[in-house]
């Protein structure tokens, strides 16, 4: 098991009523799995991407990664565990401008303490798997957005990540260059990498071989992607 | 490995928005050249200041009259409670192997011809000049024989002597003083400024003369005493103190001061000086320390999707926070070389402008010691570490989530 989550809230108690953005999710996820949340939004999806990469506390619940019991962890062991087993792919990219692309995927490699020519071979080997062996110095804003979102999986994918975690990795691409990077999700995954992948599309959701839909902060469905779209029709 | 890649993107980014990196810079640079500027100016003020006062000679001890209190003048009423020409003849006599120099200054009026100067005109003795330093350029100086016989012989100041006589030799003519004629026998060599006060401008006559036709008593204002070994100065003083106070009947309304105690005081007012400079100085690095630390607050909200990205993927609080560190503490780091540059150039360029403008070409210029350098440029180094601190801590301790999504 590489996921496990029991009883997982999120409250969140900025304002005058405390609002539940999550609320007892109970998840189980394999390795090898690739899996699609959807929902509208709203329905709590951001939330359990941010509880799932390490980047917020649940208020309550346990939540266990790779055997660890993350939910209840500092930040910095989060920050370690962010840097070791989680890659991310977001709709903007986030890629850090005036570095050229190599730099980009060296990043996680360098705060992960690797020596400079470790990060150098490891960036060029993931720059030619997602296809941009030959812009490797270019920098990231001479990129197209397609580019530049292959760029984002490379560097995701730099420390051999437990899950790739990524937040509508299409949303910001035209159809053809989205497509492309569902194709390499595909690629990854027979290869036997973990994806969570975040969407409201069910079109998207239907390229996952698990679909999980969210509502208002619970599990409303947890079906094979073929099913949710059927459902949908 | 990684600060150096820290270092290089902090050039980066700051290369990125160069005016606002400059601007920024600039308040920095400001600092640290009015820090080196400043402090060489006092520097070369100071040696000018102990050089101008070592030329009056450190082996000269002045006796003056001490201004008693009401209550002291009641209680020694009646008794020789005043500095007097008899003081000075008297310590002569004592202390033979000293030069004992009377003095007496008054204002007066000088007249030749068509031609008039009004000025201070000074009663000594034929020993001043040895014991100043401050030698007769023509014809010669009063003597004893002038003295005994009140002779009224009149000495001139270069400037004097150019004023009543233009280019022609003054020597054998008379002056008038007030309604008294005397006969010019000398004129001094320049001696220029020397510390507030104009040789050039003195004109001498014997003190006896001056005692017995103008002020018609016996009191002098000082007498300047010349020790030939300096190293007997201080058991000297003490001699000639305890001396005049018994001559006073016990009264003891002497001041004595010797040119040594009087560097030491004007270097206490230097030292003075160099604090009140150097603190309006770094008050300028402070408002230059003050725009760093506002720019890298801008820049921390402006890059906050960045730090957001680089805590997602993995930064720990201390790489975030050496990030920011090391791009303030470049701004500081490379204004304050400029700064150190522009600051040497600056007093230089000063010290050249007041040699020009002093009268007899004075050398006054500023003085550059390396640790002034080093002081303005680990202030510089300093202020930008602790004025980047804070913006630094503020984006180390963003919250990832929320930063990424930041718009």
């Amino acid at each position: 098991m590489l996921i496990l989550l029991q009883q997982l809230s999120k409250i969140y108690r900025t304002g005058a009523v405390p609002v539940y953005a999550l609320r007892d999710i109970n998840l189980e996820i394999d390795h090898g799995e690739f899996v699609a949340i959807i929902g509208q939004s709203g329905s709590g999806k951001t939330t359990l991407l941010d509880i799932l990469g390490c980047l917020s506390h649940p208020t309550s619940g346990e939540y266990w990664l790779d055997g660890e019991r993350v939910g209840q962890l500092i930040d910095s062991q989060l920050t370690a565990i962010r840097n070791r087993k989680i890659g991310f792919v977001f709709q903007t990219f986030h890629l850090l401008p005036r570095k050229t692309a190599m730099e980009n995927v060296q990043l996680p490699l360098m705060y992960a303490g690797a020596s400079r020519t470790e990060q150098r071979t490891r960036a060029q080997e993931l720059l030619t798997l997602v296809g941009l062996g030959e812009r490797m110095t270019h920098f990231s804003n001479q990129l197209s957005g397609g580019q530049q979102q292959r760029v984002a999986i490379a560097r995701a994918l730099a420390n051999r990540p437990a899950i790739l975690l990524a937040d509508e990795p299409t949303g910001n691409l035209d159809s053809q260059s989205g497509q492309a990077i569902l194709d390499i999700f595909d690629q990854l995954h027979r290869k036997g990498q973990t994806i969570i992948m975040i969407t409201h599309d069910p079109l998207i959701a239907q390229r996952a071989n698990r679909c999980i839909t969210l509502s208002d902060g619970r599990v409303v469905a947890d079906t094979s992607a073929l099913q949710t779209a059927g459902a949908m029709k | 490995m990684l600060l150096l890649s820290i270092f290089h993107d902090a050039l980066k980014n700051l290369s990125a928005n160069l005016v606002r990196s400059f601007l920024t810079m600039l308040g920095v640079i400001i600092g640290v050249a009015s820090v080196i500027t400043m402090i060489a100016i006092v520097e070369g003020g100071q040696l000018w200041l102990v050089d101008s006062i070592e030329k009056l000679g450190t082996n000269l001890l002045t006796v003056w009259k001490k201004r008693l209190t009401i209550e002291e003048r009641r209680l020694f009423a009646g008794r020789h409670t005043q500095l007097r020409y008899g003081d000075a003849l008297a310590l002569r006599e004592r202390f033979p192997n000293l030069g004992v120099v009377p003095v007496i200054e008054i204002d007066g009026q000088l007249k030749t011809g068509n031609r008039d100067h009004s000025g201070r005109v000074t009663g000594t003795s034929p020993e001043y000049p040895d014991i100043r330093n401050f030698h007769v350029a023509q014809g010669r100086f009063f003597t004893t024989t002038d003295i005994d016989e009140w002779r009224r012989t009149l000495v001139l100041g270069k400037t004097v002597a150019e004023v009543l006589f233009g280019s022609q030799s003054p020597i054998g003519h008379e002056v008038k003083i007030g309604d008294l004629r005397f006969t010019v026998i000398g004129v001094m060599e320049s001696k220029g400024e020397v510390y507030g006060r104009d040789f050039d401008e003195i004109m001498f006559i014997p003190i006896t003369t001056l005692l017995r036709f103008f002020t018609g008593n016996d009191k002098i204002q000082y007498i300047t005493i010349y020790i030939p070994e300096r190293e007997q100065m201080a058991d000297i003083t003490e001699q000639i103190h305890q001396f005049l106070v018994q001559r006073h009947d016990g009264v003891d309304d002497i001041r004595l001061r010797n040119q040594g105690e009087f560097l030491g005081a004007m270097e206490q007012t230097i030292w003075t000086f160099r604090v009140v400079m150097g603190g309006i100085a770094l008050v300028a690095l402070l408002v230059g320390g003050i725009g760093i630390m506002n720019i890298m607050l801008v820049t921390v909200t402006e890059r906050t999707r960045e730090i957001g990205l680089r805590k997602a993927i993995g930064a720990r609080r201390q790489d975030i926070l050496l990030q920011f560190l090391i791009e303030s503490t470049t701004i500081s780091l490379i204004g304050g070389c400029i700064g150190v540059v522009l600051g040497i150039g600056a007093a230089y360029g000063f010290g050249n402008l007041v040699a020009q403008s002093m009268p007899g070409g004075g050398d006054w210029g500023a003085v550059i010691k390396p640790p002034a350098i080093i002081i303005a440029f680990s202030f510089a180094v300093g202020v930008g570490i602790v004025f980047g601190l804070f913006p630094a801590m503020k984006a180390s301790k963003l919250d990832p989530a929320e930063a990424l999504r930041y718009q």
